[in-house]
């Protein structure tokens, strides 16, 4: 077993794909470094749909329960990366629905300390410039802010975000544009 | 939802990152509420292309006034945006911990299968077994154990192993595949006490020798998943 992650060497260097074929065989180690590798990310998309750490951790958690679930019947059209995507993205938007009213997205923006991801060395101005980006990111609908969570923020190509979102390229990069428009007018007025 | 999508395609190799796509491709319709620069290029395009560092290489967009305030523009939101990305979302492995025991118990047996002891009449769960024999064959350099089937044969104690393999091509593929069958028949005569009358080897991928050979490198939890 390797010491620092408590998974078996062997299983740590894998492909996705192997990894899930194995899972999906009941294989729960091949899971467990799936969920390893995958869990930041997701946890930063969930955080900014709904815009807070503990429901973000919820709504990561289900989706890997449920993928878990879900495997067997698995067929590896599409990436594990993307077909979790889509389900943690299913997955936020259940929890954003069932929520009412809304949380707003900056509730624990202010004071910033109160921010469990902040780091005491951040400076003020750059923790009030993410707080602000943060809300302007709350106010935004859904579908664009998916889309420039996953663009901006993790950096996946134009067509993966298609496929996460079941549309097309040309839809992504005209709710890109819409969020980007948003965004920036909104950090434009908070300046 | 639809899990097969078929317009879905194999990109890049898991964990490598994927790369930023040609910003020059889909503009067949400029997005509502878009903006006609002075120079007559669309806000949505200079955008697109400073985000996804394009502009570096178009002389236009260096030279251009225009285009230039309105990539200055996004000087705000960048910084802010930036500093986002850099997040670390706190209790990565307390979620893990927590969604493998949910996992853990909700434990797949697959079917039971015999062992070569039929006065005992012991038996062992096949996905028990499958993930010592996906193992053994992990152990072989330049193999990696996809499925592993076991199913019992005839009425006695016999049982068949198909197994589908993942393998580099550095060494010629019949050694390969014999080593792999030699580590898997090993392993399930001598670990498990399984009586296998045969192992069946299907190749199903070829993978690089390097994501194979060094088959003891600590995985770094650092590692972004993919992208840039």
């Amino acid at each position: 077993m390797n010491e620092r992650t408590g998974f078996p060497a062997l299983e740590c260097d894998l492909p996705d794909g192997l990894l899930a074929v194995r899972a999906a065989e009941g294989d729960e180690d091949s899971f467990a470094v799936l969920v390893q590798r995958h869990s930041r990310p997701l946890l930063g998309l969930a955080r900014g749909m709904l815009g807070n750490s503990l429901d973000a951790e919820e709504a990561v958690q289900d989706a890997f329960v449920s993928a878990w679930r879900r495997l067997p019947e698995y067929r590896h059209g599409a990436q594990f990366r993307t077909w979790m995507y889509r389900i943690t993205v299913n997955r936020c938007l259940t929890m954003r629905r069932r929520r009412s009213p809304p949380i707003p997205l900056d509730a624990v923006a202010e004071p910033v300390a109160a921010d469990v991801w902040s780091q005491p060395a951040r400076a003020a101005e750059q923790d009030a410039a993410e707080a602000a980006l943060a809300h302007a990111l709350g106010e935004l609908d859904a579908g664009q802010r998916v889309c420039w969570i996953l663009r901006e923020l993790q950096g996946l190509p134009y067509k993966e975000i298609a496929l996460v979102t079941h549309t097309s390229e040309q839809t992504v990069r005209g709710r890109l544009f819409r969020a980007r428009r948003s965004l920036q007018e909104a950090m434009a007025r908070w300046r | 939802m639809a899990l097969d999508d078929p317009n879905a395609r194999p990109s890049h190799p898991p964990g490598t990152g994927g790369p930023r796509d040609d910003p020059a491709v889909g503009h067949a319709a400029p997005p509502a509420a878009d903006e006609v620069l002075l120079c007559g290029r669309r806000l949505s395009q200079v955008w697109e292309q400073a985000l996804d560092g394009m502009s570096a290489d178009d002389p236009h967009t260096l030279s251009c006034p225009g285009c230039r305030e309105a990539v200055e523009g996004l000087a705000t939101l960048n910084a802010a945006t930036r500093a986002l990305r850099a997040k670390d979302p706190p209790g990565l492995q307390a979620l893990t911990d927590r969604v493998m025991s949910v996992v853990r118990s909700e434990v797949r047996l697959g079917r039971l299968l015999p062992l070569a002891d039929p006065e005992l009449d012991l038996r062992i769960a096949e996905n028990a077994a499958a993930k010592v024999l996906r193992r053994a064959a992990d152990t072989v350099p330049g193999a990696r154990a996809a499925t592993c089937r076991l199913v019992p044969e005839g009425g006695g104690t016999g049982v068949q192993v198909t197994m589908a393999l993942a393998v580099s091509l550095d060494r010629p593929l019949p050694d390969r595949v014999h080593q792999v069958r030699r580590s898997v028949v090993h392993a399930a005569g001598r670990a498990l006490g399984l009586d296998v009358t045969a192992v069946d080897i299907i190749v199903v991928d070829v993978v690089d020798v390097v994501d194979v050979v060094d088959i003891r490198e600590p995985y770094s939890p650092q590692a972004p998943a993919g992208g840039a």
